[in-house]
């Protein structure tokens, strides 16, 4: 496994901004097209009708006024009262479908990179602090609203309007619109150079801002360890460089990113300037005054839109920085995926076979090696064996959370690999050493083993494995709402609300690592019965540390070293007087010792 | 107080440089009224009348204006912008000093993801409100005083009969404020619950995948997305409401100047030119009317955002820390005196009843009981991570709520049921609580807890970085490194909940040795399930729904044959199964 991330550890990047990513993003927007055909009419026939503003006002000077026309005044009052209506409507029009616009291309974008994420394995969520990944699914996409809505249109309505300028100039004088874009060059070095620099400083900004978020939030999640140890002053201390990295990134980033506008707006007034220059020595050669005076006018015009789409373009190298994180999060490949061609496992009885298994997370370090062995179906397996043997490696190999380097799992002859990962695990019930509860009521929680479950079947779960002792008592029963990670529940508590839930799923295959550990030994005995039930006719591998668990087991493996050392039922294992046998005597001889 | 008045009090420690700002928007936007006038001089003066040694003065005239403008505009932007991050992370500062000072009480009932949107999205609308909505409005008030100014040296009728216009924008804003007040709210609430959701969903990656949960959680998401999209259409409604009104309304006033101005004219009472002027400085009057709307949408933003953010910094910890105190050593002397606890949002249901002991510093007590008996919660007096709701906890003959808490959870180490390690190395794990530890006292404490073991086998021995909370390692695992960490603290009061639970009996005797090898004294709480891991301890409590129903030493309370004499039975049957008669 690579080397994790850490909140003050600046993340690489793997794959750098290019064209191809511009043309991604075109994908998002593409089945917005119509829309934005329309909202673009409705933009061009507003500005029309801005035009006659204008319009209205120069016939009024013009000749109405002079001809103290008081009724025609009236109507040109009426007319342009009439297109400011008109204007209004499209502006009514335009936010709502502007906004609309650029909310379904976030939503897309949203959607798609969640997605992802669930396709994506242990590996990718165990590398990183938690907040860096959050961060890029709702933080980093908000920051596009502005470019994919208003930014985008308005850049296409700008383009428009540049070309329909340009053409109107060399219509008018060829030769001063040659001059008037003898900046260009200036303008498009100058933009190269800030654009360069301003990428680098907001790829600087946007992993600080990644660095932030995982310290906030592993410091919130971790709140409670901070606060019994008193260690609130050290972690302050790094909030504060971590804080302080933002604000001076920030700044930096800002220095540079607002060194545009200047630019532009300073070379369009030497444009401008030159235009003059050139265009007064030419009067009466080639130009006439009013030529002049409107091709001026033009270059006005065409500055405008060239200023606006100078500034789209700044916000696009910032929203750079984000769009590749994005884009990265999307490119992570799922290590593990269905193979071409894999196929639904048919519902199985559960016989399981390793075969020359072997499994390593990097080259060198074999976690197991050689691993074979065969349950039949309806058995139970105990794992033991000493902490970091590889017992949770086996159950992860088996419902494919990883997969194996050399040789073959199978359920019933189907290769785990050739069969679809949802197939798989539907028919799993894996009980995990972290109980994870969803903030929701309990009901809901117990629920996730199987969405469809009424009430009945969600206490009836609850019942067998003796989560309902606790659960009626609790004011509001099993609508009673926990928080994430059921913090107001005590760890025996939601071990067995997630025992419940697995029980509800109903699987052929059922994993329990260490799943009774923080369970009360009145609960636990309690439990046994049902745990028995639960047990009957599915194959189940069952991590645990109480031998009481263990021992009735049909099957013992006892892992040590990536092997397994020892099997055999307790009673074989305990006539081998082996590892097994040693493990058991020095738990045996503790409690004797208690008992004497 | 006000949002604004609020956020004054971030903001106006660059008061000083905000003047400067100001002056420098003064200059660059009053600049802007010269270049027109420039150009006005060389279409008469130069074309017009020839004079075209005029020309290049001029032209210089308009670069070095154009150059003036712009740099000063960079640097007002810069300060407003320097003046935002100031504030925020002065406000980033302030949020999560109090984030730290917040009790169990408030996390138990606050969504990690609801925190962090406050943290950072509630925080980037400040943000986006000092840096930029500030600046703006003050262009708006400084064009729409120029220009009333301006307007009325050259015709006042003219300029009455525009400004009689704006008590309608007035209303306009206000309405529109009113009506997105709430939207703002919702959107900011969804965002929230967006981000909670993806938080919890990337927190339960494992459950997600054990249970092949992944269309059920993108059908929530998807839910969350929508709702997300509806709110800020909800937004967008409003503003298509009002804002073309007002758009309209700062329009009309073109209408308002040609047709009441050209009236004027043809009475007489005005000359052609000077509508014309007047004409030209319209926009002026335009632009402040027409970005009303605009800006209202940017306020109400902030002022959703405020709420949140002041509600948490106005949020007391029901257990209140005091700072600056000297550190203090305590001995370990516990006592509990009549003590009961209930939850404040649930006072029907007394977690612990009239709870009684005594803990000589040094001595070791044993905590056993049912799920939910309270063994947990009775450990947590103990740190102030709650106070009791009557009796009191004394801790070296003083009552404990004397103590500031911070000096007093320096004197404890707890080892918590749900073992919390940061996204670090395991060795700033174990160093945790004594950041300054060096390597080789790490190395010490780990031993004790039988951690070293392991950790030498890793590729990267102490320097292998752990994922959030620990994921990878076993649970084991996990409580070893949980256990060295507090350890490495050095202790006068060692709380060791559920510690060994996932550590084999072997490993667990191992450790309890070696914690019995210590030199230092310490007052140990242990709670466990196992009767195993308490049977040596001074004291054993025996709890059940909150209530001590039997206490003393392993010896004597087998000799009473109780309850715990109970347990033990059924732990040995349990353990042994029906070999116990076989065996013996």
């Amino acid at each position: 496994m690579a080397q994790r991330n850490k909140s003050d550890v600046d993340e690489e990047l793997t794959e750098q901004f290019n064209w191809y990513d511009y043309a991604r993003l075109a994908r998002y927007i593409k089945p917005y097209m119509k829309k934005i055909y329309q909202i673009l009419i409705v933009i061009i026939l507003a500005n029309v009708a801005g035009m006659l503003g204008p319009y209205f006002t120069k016939i009024t000077i013009d000749s109405i006024i002079p001809n103290k026309n008081l009724s025609g005044l009236w109507l040109i009052g009426i007319l342009f009262t009439l297109s400011l209506f008109f204007i209004g409507w499209c502006m009514r029009y335009r936010i709502y479908h502007i906004t609309e616009l650029g909310q379904d291309v976030l939503k897309d974008m949203r959607l798609d990179i969640f997605q992802h994420l669930q396709k994506l394995s242990f590996s990718y969520f165990d590398s990183r602090p938690h907040g860096k990944i959050l961060i890029r699914v709702v933080n980093y996409i908000n920051t596009l609203s502005d470019l994919l809505s208003n930014g985008l249109v308005n850049l296409i309505s700008d383009i428009f309007n540049v070309v329909i300028t340009l053409i109107f100039m060399f219509a008018i004088n060829a030769k001063l619109t040659l001059y008037s874009l003898a900046l260009i060059p200036i303008l498009i070095v100058m933009v190269m150079v800030i654009q360069s620099k301003q990428r680098r400083a907001y790829q600087t900004l946007s992993n600080k801002q990644s660095n932030l978020n995982a310290y906030i939030h592993e410091s919130i999640a971790g709140i409670k360890v901070t606060q019994s140890f008193a260690r609130e002053q050290e972690n302050f201390r790094i909030f504060d460089e971590t804080n302080e990295d933002n604000r001076r990134t920030w700044m930096h980033a800002v220095k540079i990113q607002f060194l545009l506008w200047p630019g532009v707006q300073n070379i369009s007034v030497i444009t401008m300037c030159l235009i003059y220059f050139v265009g007064i020595r030419q009067i009466g050669v080639e130009v006439s005054t009013g030529t002049l005076i409107a091709f001026i006018g033009y270059v006005n015009n065409f500055w405008n839109p060239v200023i606006n789409i100078g500034n789209f373009y700044n916000s696009l190298i910032t929203a750079t920085a984000y769009l590749e994180r994005i884009f990265e999060t999307l490119d992570e490949k799922p290590e593990i995926v269905d193979h071409p061609g894999a196929k639904p496992l048919p519902q199985i009885e559960g016989n399981i076979t390793f075969k020359d298994v072997t499994f390593r997370y990097e080259p060198g370090k074999d976690i197991l090696k050689d691993v074979n062995f065969h349950v039949d179906h309806g058995q139970s397996v105990a794992l033991v064996g000493p902490t970091g043997a590889g017992k949770t490696t086996v159950i992860n190999l088996l419902s494919r959370f990883y997969d194996v380097n050399e040789g073959e799992v199978s359920i019933d002859g189907h290769n785990v690999q050739d069969v679809t990962l949802a197939s798989l695990r539907r028919q799993m019930g894996v009980m995990l050493q972290d109980t994870f509860i969803f903030s929701g009521t309990i009901m809901e929680n117990i629920r996730y083993g199987k969405l469809d479950a009424t009430d009945e079947e969600v206490v009836a779960a609850a019942k067998v494995v003796r989560a309902d002792d606790f659960i009626s008592e609790l004011k509001n029963g099993y609508d009673t709402v926990v928080e994430e990670r059921g913090s107001t529940l005590s760890a025996g508590q939601r071990q067995l609300i997630a025992f419940a839930r697995v029980l509800l799923a109903d699987p052929r295959i059922l994993i329990l690592d260490e799943a009774t550990s923080s369970i009360d030994t009145r609960t636990e005995e309690l439990l046994q019965s049902g745990l028995l039930a639960l047990l009957e006719g599915r194959t189940s591998f069952i991590i645990a540390h109480r031998l009481s668990t263990i021992k009735n087991c049909d099957q013992i493996f006892y892992v040590d070293g990536g092997k397994i050392a020892e099997h055999g039922t307790h009673d074989e294992l305990m006539a081998a007087r082996g590892l097994y046998y040693k493990l058991y005597q020095s738990q045996y001889d503790m409690l004797r010792l208690a008992h004497d | 107080m006000s949002n604004f008045q609020w956020i004054w009090q971030y903001v106006k420690t660059n008061r000083n440089k905000l003047w400067v700002a100001v002056i420098f928007f003064l200059i660059s936007t009053a600049l802007i009224l010269i270049n027109p006038y420039v150009m006005g001089q060389i279409v008469d003066q130069v074309i017009d009348g020839h004079q075209d040694n005029l020309l290049i003065p001029l032209l210089l005239l308009m670069i070095g204006v154009t150059v003036v403008r712009t740099i000063t505009r960079y640097i007002y932007q810069l300060i407003f912008e320097q003046t935002g991050q100031n504030a925020l992370f002065d406000l980033r500062e302030d949020m999560y000093r109090k984030l730290q000072e917040l009790d169990f009480d408030f996390f138990n009932h606050t969504r990690v993801g609801d925190i962090m949107t406050r943290m950072t999205g509630d925080t980037d609308a400040i943000r986006h409100f000092i840096s930029w909505v500030s600046y703006q409005v003050l262009e708006c008030v400084f064009y729409f005083v120029v220009s009333i100014i301006v307007m009325m040296t050259i015709s006042w009728q003219l300029t009455l009969a525009l400004v009689a216009v704006t008590p309608l924008i007035f209303i306009l804003t206000r309405l529109m404020a009113k009506a997105q007040h709430p939207v703002f709210f919702q959107i900011r609430q969804s965002f929230s619950r967006l981000n909670s959701m993806v938080e919890e969903n990337i927190s339960g990656n494992r459950v997600v995948k054990a249970f092949v949960r992944e269309d059920f959680e993108i059908k929530k998401f998807n839910e969350h997305n929508e709702d997300y999209k509806q709110r800020n259409m909800d937004a967008a409604n409003v503003s298509k409401t009002y804002l073309p009104w007002q758009d309209g309304t700062a329009n009309s006033l073109s209408v308002i100047a040609l047709i009441f101005g050209g009236y004027l004219v043809i009475k007489g009472q005005m000359t052609l030119g000077d509508l014309v002027v007047f004409n030209g400085y319209l926009w002026m009057l335009n632009q402040p009317m027409r970005m009303s709307g605009w800006l209202i949408n940017d306020v109400e933003r902030f002022s959703a955002s405020c709420v949140k953010i002041r509600q948490m910094l106005a949020a007391k910890p029901s257990i209140e820390v005091q700072l600056g105190q000297k550190p203090l050593r305590v001995q370990g002397k516990i006592v509990f005196d009549h003590v009961s606890f209930n939850f404040s949002d649930d006072p029907e249901h007394p977690v612990l009843s009239d709870v009684s002991f005594a803990a000589q510093a040094g001595q070791t007590v044993g905590i056993i009981g049912e799920t939910g008996s309270g063994k947990t919660t009775l450990v947590n007096l103990i740190g102030r991570f709650y106070d009791p709701t009557s009796g009191t906890v004394m801790i070296d003959d003083k009552n404990a709520r004397e103590y500031p808490i911070r000096q007093l959870r320096d004197n404890i180490a707890m080892v918590m049921q749900d073992v919390f390690l940061f996204s670090n190395t395991i060795s700033d794990n174990i160093s945790f609580g004594r950041p300054d530890l060096d390597s080789e006292y790490v190395e010490s404490v780990a031993r004790v807890a039988d951690a070293d073991n392991f950790i030498m086998k890793m590729p990267n021995g102490y320097d292998t970085i752990v994922g959030e909370r620990g994921v990878g390692l076993s649970g084991g695992q996990k409580q070893r490194i949980s256990l060295a960490r507090a350890l490495a603290k050095d202790p006068s009061i060692l709380i060791l909940d559920d510690t060994t639970s996932a550590v084999d009996m072997e490993t667990e005797t191992k450790i309890q040795h070696e914690l019995d090898g210590l030199t230092t004294k310490r007052t140990t709480f242990i709670i466990a399930n196992r009767i195993s891991s308490v049977r040596d301890a001074d004291l054993i409590l025996l709890l059940e729904k909150g209530h001590v129903v039997e206490s003393g030493t392993h010896e004597e309370l087998m000799a009473k044959q109780g309850k715990y004499y109970e347990v033990f039975q059924k732990q040995l049957g349990l353990e042994k199964g029906e070999q116990v008669g076989t065996t013996e």
